[in-house]
């Protein structure tokens, strides 16, 4: 159970990016951020485990209180959760495979990974981890050399190697057409379905809300301005979600693939 | 029309058109100033006043040594006049233009273009010519002269190799003047060169009382046994032991032997002075003198040197490039604002340390030659210093660019696995300066062996060192083989250069 109490992040030129922001995720749910640009998404994911600093508040994940953790527990609790970023961030000089056994450097002896040496049973994992999204004959291909929606499964490969409890999705969809979207988010929602992975995931789409979600909360200015179940979120109107979202909503016009995964 | 430009967000001129042309025909520029239009008016009273100066500047010195302004001026249009009579009829007609040009920019509106600036450019462009002391029929008619130096830097190959040389003669005894018993034909010795003279006796040339020549007798010369086709000279040696080449005609004989090593000629006996002391029948001697190389081809002189200071080149540019990098790298991150932004100490320290590599990089490496040679005299360590001081220079900005515009996407995506502060650089840092630190480093390695052979001009070692000596000893021959050897190397460099590049970017 991830609890965020009263989080406050306010940059060091004075933007208040979250105001006193409070909610609770349980095991297993797959929730989904909404929000106008600006609105402090990406804020509120990276405050999660700390690549950004919260100014004020607590998050305690399964009664381990993140906000306090020294840098040693902070690695520790970093390795258990899974981050996939809007523009891959991946290494883009280095291959898919390196890329993808990157996501063990939380586990790994320190001085050995430096000489880039990884355990055998890494590296069939990462093998294993390509062939789950479907690219395990990219292994050695330079990760620049890939199209956006494999590089952003290589992404989701560099996150499944951490072995996460949760996933941290800042718009992992948002470079990708919505066929491609479909396909991504399929497989994040394959994992949270099969292996109970917790993901926190901002999304712009209406439909893609409507279709993964099991909860909602909506920002506006830091704030959270809306709070929803799946029922909520699939009886919404577009009227509705605009108002939350602003006229930057779109709604995808292609629907799930099937088979999607 | 077309051509006619109208603006009506401009303000309208101060003055009327006409006042604005007169305004301009006193000051030109003040015209168009008047009529709202500032920067032109600046633009054309400062070419117009500049154009004067330089003009005067120029009569000046033409013609100082004349008495006053209008006797200067007298001499300076007769000793240039293609150069002063368009330029000084430019300079009215600008000004009257000028004036024109007010009167159009101050009407409302606003016509006439940048037909005045062209005439600018022009009489900047004929002053410059007689500045630059440009000459296109010096260039013509002395290129022919500087065709064999230049022919020879282009070819200079033919010196490249040497030989152990030994002189190869045969003479034959003449006796001056004829008696009963004339000298016997020399003994033939097989292998050896063999020179017969018909007949063995005969008279000298002299001058008579009106220093004109009267010849003396004509001998047939037959040589054998010589080297094939070498340079052959004739050579004649007087009882007092004087030697010197024969001339006939003016010129001295000089022939090649044909591809038996003989040859066959005639010989009108030379003009000899011969001391009072010396009466009655004397020997001269009739000797054919050739220079060959014998033993196996070496490198010559000036092709070890050569050589040798290639080599000393790409050293100095190497040890300059490999102390730019290592001394670049850590000023590099002082210089990089995305690290030293985040307190106004270290953000100091950035703009000093930006300060000074442009400063230091704006100094030509010749000029840190020069600097270096006087700290450390002569020789390629001179060298070396001024080009590491450059490359620390050059190196330092790239770098510290490289290191701007790193991605900090990855970063953050490594972190986030739980990855130390060293795993962190070893994965998403390096990855992402390592193209761009390679692509600087040899570029600057390119750009250094390049400086390295000029750097020698100035005496900072390598090649250009002995370039320069060739040049002055006017041994343009050795002068080709350094040339030669500088652009082998550039290309070579060239192409090494560019497929690491090819490799690692
Ligand atoms: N490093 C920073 N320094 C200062 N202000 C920042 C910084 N990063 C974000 N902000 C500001 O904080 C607010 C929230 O930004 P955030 O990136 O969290 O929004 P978002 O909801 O993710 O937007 P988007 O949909 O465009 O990604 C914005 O006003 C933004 O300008
Ligand atoms: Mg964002």
């Amino acid at each position: 159970m991830l609890e965020v109490k009263h989080l406050t992040k306010i940059y060091e030129d004075g933007t208040v990016a979250l105001r006193d922001v409070s909610f609770t995720v349980e095991d297993g749910e797959f929730l989904v951020i909404i929000g106008l640009s600006g609105s402090g998404k990406s804020t509120l994911l990276r405050c999660i485990n700390r690549l950004i600093e919260p100014t004020e508040g607590q998050i305690i994940w399964n009664g381990v209180d993140i906000t306090a953790a020294d840098p040693v527990q902070l690695r520790q609790i970093r390795r258990q959760i899974g981050m996939i970023f809007q523009q891959f961030n991946l290494v883009k000089r280095s291959t898919v495979l390196t890329n993808v056994l990157a996501g063990r450097l939380g586990y790994v002896n320190p001085w050995a990974s430096l000489l880039h040496r990884f355990p055998k049973q890494d590296v069939e994992m990462a093998m294993r981890a390509l062939e789950r999204v479907g690219i395990a004959d990219q292994a050695h291909k330079r990760a620049d050399e890939l199209s956006g929606g494999q590089q952003q499964r290589v992404g989701i490969a560099r996150a499944l190697m951490q072995q996460p409890k949760m996933i941290l999705a800042d718009e992992p969809v948002a470079s990708l057409d919505p066929v491609l979207a479909h396909s991504i988010l399929g497989y994040l929602e394959q994992l949270n379905q099969e292996e109970g992975i917790t993901v926190l995931c901002s999304l712009h789409y209406l439909d893609l809300v409507q279709r993964y979600a099991t909860r909602v909360i909506g920002l506006r200015d830091g704030r959270i301005v809306y709070r929803g179940t799946r029922e909520d979120i699939r009886r919404m109107t577009d009227e509705e979600f605009k108002e939350i979202y602003g006229e930057e909503a779109v709604r995808v016009s292609v629907g799930p693939r099937e088979g999607g995964m | 029309m077309a051509t006619r430009t109208i603006r009506k967000d401009k303000q309208p001129s101060r003055v009327s058109p006409r006042a604005a042309g007169i305004a301009s025909l006193f000051i030109p520029g003040l015209g168009q100033i008047l009529a709202r239009e500032t920067r032109r008016g600046l633009l054309l009273f400062g070419s117009i006043v500049s154009i004067i100066g330089l003009t005067a500047w120029r009569i000046y010195e033409l013609a100082h040594l004349e008495p006053g302004p209008l006797a200067m001026l007298t001499k300076a249009v007769q000793r240039r006049p293609v150069f002063l009579i368009p330029l000084l009829v430019g300079i009215v007609a600008l000004w009257l233009w000028s004036a024109w040009d007010a009167y159009q920019q101050a009407h409302p509106e606003r016509r006439g273009g940048g037909g005045v600036f062209i005439l600018v450019i022009v009489l900047f462009f004929t002053l410059g010519w007689q500045i630059g002391e440009i000459d296109l029929y010096k260039l013509v008619t002395e290129l022919p002269d500087a065709w064999r130096p230049l022919s020879q830097v282009l070819w200079p190959w033919p010196a490249a190799i040497e030989r152990q040389e030994e002189v190869l003669s045969a003479g034959a005894d003449i006796l001056v003047p004829c008696d009963e018993n004339p000298p016997p034909p020399p003994e033939e010795v097989p292998g050896q060169p063999y020179l017969v003279a018909t007949p063995t006796c005969g008279e000298l040339s002299t001058l008579d009382e009106n220093n004109q020549i009267i010849p003396g007798t004509t001998l047939h010369l037959v040589g054998r046994g010589f080297a094939p086709n070498t340079e052959t000279k004739i050579w004649w040696v007087d009882p007092l032991g004087n030697e010197f080449v024969v001339r006939q005609g003016g010129e001295y004989i000089v022939f090649e032997t044909d591809e038996t090593g003989s040859f066959e000629m005639d010989l009108v006996m030379p003009y000899r002075l011969i001391p009072p002391s010396a009466a009655g029948p004397q020997i001269h001697r009739v000797e054919a003198r050739q220079v060959v190389g014998t033993g196996p081809a070496r490198p010559s002189e000036p092709l070890r040197i050569s050589i040798a200071r290639m080599i000393e080149t790409i050293f100095l540019g190497m040890m300059a490039t490999i102390f730019g990098i290592l001394f670049s790298i850590p000023i590099s991150f002082l210089a990089a604002k995305n690290l030293m932004s985040g307190s106004p100490v270290t953000l100091v320290i950035y703009y000093i340390t930006r300060t000074i590599l442009n400063i230091v990089r704006s100094i030509e490496p010749l000029i840190w030659a020069i600097i270096a040679v006087v700290v450390v005299g002569l020789g390629p360590f001179a060298g070396i210093l001024a080009l590491t001081i450059h490359s620390i220079a050059a190196l330092g900005k790239l770098y510290s660019e490289a290191i701007e515009s790193i991605d900090p996407g990855p970063i953050e995506a490594i972190q986030a696995t739980g990855a130390n502060r060293l795993q962190t650089i070893v994965y998403a840092v390096i990855p992402q300066m390592i193209p761009p630190f390679v692509s600087f480093s040899i570029y600057r390695w390119d750009i250094n062996v390049r400086m390295s052979t000029v750097i020698g001009l100035v005496g900072g070692g390598g090649i250009g060192f002995v370039l320069i000596q060739y040049i002055k000893l006017l041994d343009y021959r050795a002068a080709g083989i350094a040339v030669w050897f500088i652009a082998i190397t550039v290309a070579i460099l060239d192409y090494v250069s560019a497929e690491i590049r090819q490799r690692f970017v």
